[in-house]
């Protein structure tokens, strides 16, 4: 209940944060730049003149949502392949094994933006790039989580009952594997937040002027030594986001029984030589 | 053992090759002419004409089928000709190399502050589960991964060089350069490696070796350090191997903030500037990087634990 009432929580703030900003989040006034926080701006102006707070509260709407596109976009693609990879088996499944083996092993934020430099550095871009190099996770953990599914009995039956694979795949193997593919997204969309933020720092993802909170950093820099709050403030959203995010996954995977795979019955020596 | 590893090095080669095959492609996977893209690049932007165009592909062998443009791309680029950088003209593979010792230095001082730290707390937290070590070792672990490292490194410049003056707030060239940002690297770093090294321990603490170890009456350290320390290693070695080749997501952010000059920031300037010959090298170089560390990762698992050598 505690991870259903976070989540709630989560998605009413990012929903409802924007319509609590008490100042319009892009307004330029250069008579009233880098104000200390007071009555009007709560948390101050920045070097534009805009408010702070507005543009923290607008910005829950930027990084989450780029986030759990990414999130999305990558649990589809990888479910997709590991689904066909593991059900199918033989060559396609070596293939596709090598294959995300390989993405695995590069520095991921690194290759996203390489990929961004091709197909654009603006939200849409840095998003896709995002999860082009990130399915890889989805892929590998859904094939391995067929493989020990299809081996059950449950798959023996419905096959012997007529099912088609199709059917088998989505109506019986899918439900049985999609809590391990959640708390994977969870852990997932903290990554996502963490590296949308730092490429928007750096200067992809959002465009400038967009109320981003990566993008804030940045553009508060220049302003850091007199006025260290412009900095501070949003780099604080960020970790107290993904905070949010990782505890809210630590409950589901508790819940779920991952919790502490490890903390259970190590496996006897015999198990262990065949891996 | 001989074939594991040479399967092993078989594997890392086709690796290589896809990555000189994505690196490759980068130009020419460009919307429009690449050729086209290129000449305007080196006329300053002046649009050419169809007959210099032509001549142009001609001479640089543009026209020719994609694998023979591949073939000798890739001959160059093994003798360390990388073409020219846009921007700057400089060839790419000296810019590379002069970038590399910055990123190396910084790189190995992180790395190693990050898993002398994080094997140090992940093995105190493990050895006393449930402790109030172990509680502040995995709280300080969550909070650190929640932290964007890019907003650590302007805190601590607030903090360390700004507020109290001890520590230069960014350059290169002095160790005194190096502290700062090695350790917002090294902690980001050890948060994920305690939290490894922890599970990887405890899992090994409740096998029956340690029980029967234990009951034969061996000392405490012994069993830590003598039974259970050596099992828990190869798991140990091979997830931190994969943190390793992950390492370089850091480096990007932190030169950044620390205005280091290496590959990190090469590759953020390069992309923003769309400057495709250097992007083309970061690429071969980061990717042939990752490459080899997994390489030498697996083959420390496999001289670790002779029951893998038959099975990887």
């Amino acid at each position: 209940m505690a991870g259903l009432a976070g989540l709630v929580g989560l998605v009413g703030l990012v929903l409802v944060g924007p319509a609590l900003a008490p100042n319009d989040p892009s307004e330029i006034r250069f008579s009233q730049r880098l104000i200390e926080p007071g009555a009007v701006f709560p948390l101050g102006t920045d070097h534009l003149g805009r408010c702070v707070l507005s543009r923290l509260l607008h910005g829950l709407q930027v990084t989450p949502v780029a986030a759990v596109t990414v999130v999305a976009l990558s649990a589809g693609i990888g479910s997709a392949i590991g689904l066909a990879a593991g059900y199918t088996g033989g060559w396609l499944d070596r293939l596709a094994m090598r294959i995300t083996d390989g993405i695995l092993i590069f520095p991921a934020v690194a290759m996203a933006m390489v990929v961004a430099s091709l197909i654009g550095i603006g939200l849409t871009g840095t998003i896709v790039s995002l999860a082009v190099v990130h399915w890889a996770e989805y892929a590998r953990l859904v094939r391995t989580m067929i493989l020990a599914e299809r081996a059950k009995p449950y798959e023996l039956a419905a096959r012997a009952l007529g099912a088609g694979p199709i059917r088998i795949l989505v109506i019986h193997l899918l439900p049985n594997i999609l809590s391990a593919v959640v708390v994977l997204a969870t852990v997932s969309l903290a990554w996502a937040i963490l590296s949308f933020s730092g490429l928007s720092f750096l200067g992809l993802g959002a465009e400038p002027g967009a109320a981003e909170w990566g993008r804030m950093i940045a553009d508060g820099r220049t302003h850091m030594r007199t006025h260290p709050h412009l900095v501070i403030v949003p780099g604080l959203a960020i970790a107290l986001f993904v905070l949010a995010v990782n505890l809210l996954g630590d409950v589901s995977a508790s819940r779920q029984g991952y919790a502490s795979p490890r903390a259970k019955r190590p496996p006897s020596r015999k198990s262990r030589k065949k891996e | 053992m001989v074939i594991a590893l040479s399967r092993r090095l078989l594997h890392a080669a086709l690796l290589l090759l896809a990555l000189s095959v994505f690196s490759f492609s980068l130009l020419h996977l460009l919307p429009g002419d690449f050729a086209e893209l290129l000449l305007i690049e080196q006329m300053d932007g002046d649009l050419p004409d169809q007959a210099t165009l032509d001549r142009f592909k001609a001479t640089h062998g543009f026209d020719q089928p994609l694998w023979q443009q591949y073939s000798i791309w890739l001959e160059r680029a093994l003798l360390g000709n990388l073409g020219l950088s846009f921007r700057t003209e400089d060839p790419v593979a000296e810019e590379l190399t002069l970038r590399l010792a910055a990123t190396a230095q910084l790189a190995a001082a992180g790395l190693a502050i990050g898993v002398l730290l994080g094997a140090g707390l992940g093995v105190a937290a493990a050895v006393r589960p449930g402790s109030l070590v172990d509680h502040a070792a995995m709280g300080l672990a969550v909070v650190g991964m929640a932290l964007p490292n890019f907003w650590v490194g302007l805190l601590a410049i607030l903090f360390f060089s700004v507020t109290l003056g001890w520590l230069p707030v960014a350059g290169y060239g002095h160790l005194a350069n190096l502290v700062l940002p090695a350790v917002v690297i090294g902690t980001s770093l050890a948060g994920v490696i305690a939290r490894l090294v922890r599970a990887c321990l405890l899992e090994e603490f409740g096998a029956d070796y340690v029980r029967t170890a234990n009951a034969k009456g061996a000392s405490r350290s012994r069993v830590i350090w003598r039974h259970a320390v050596p099992n828990a290693l190869v798991p140990m070695v091979a997830l931190i191997g994969l943190q390793v080749c992950k390492l370089f997501d850091g480096v990007v952010v932190v030169e950044t903030v620390f205005a280091w000059p290496g590959i990190g920031r090469l590759l953020v300037e390069s992309v923003l500037g769309r400057d495709f010959p250097v992007i083309q090298g970061c690429v071969l170089l980061i990717g042939g990087i990752s490459v080899l560390t997994a390489l030498v990762a697996d083959c420390l698992v496999m001289a670790i634990d002779p029951r893998i050598r038959g099975a990887v």
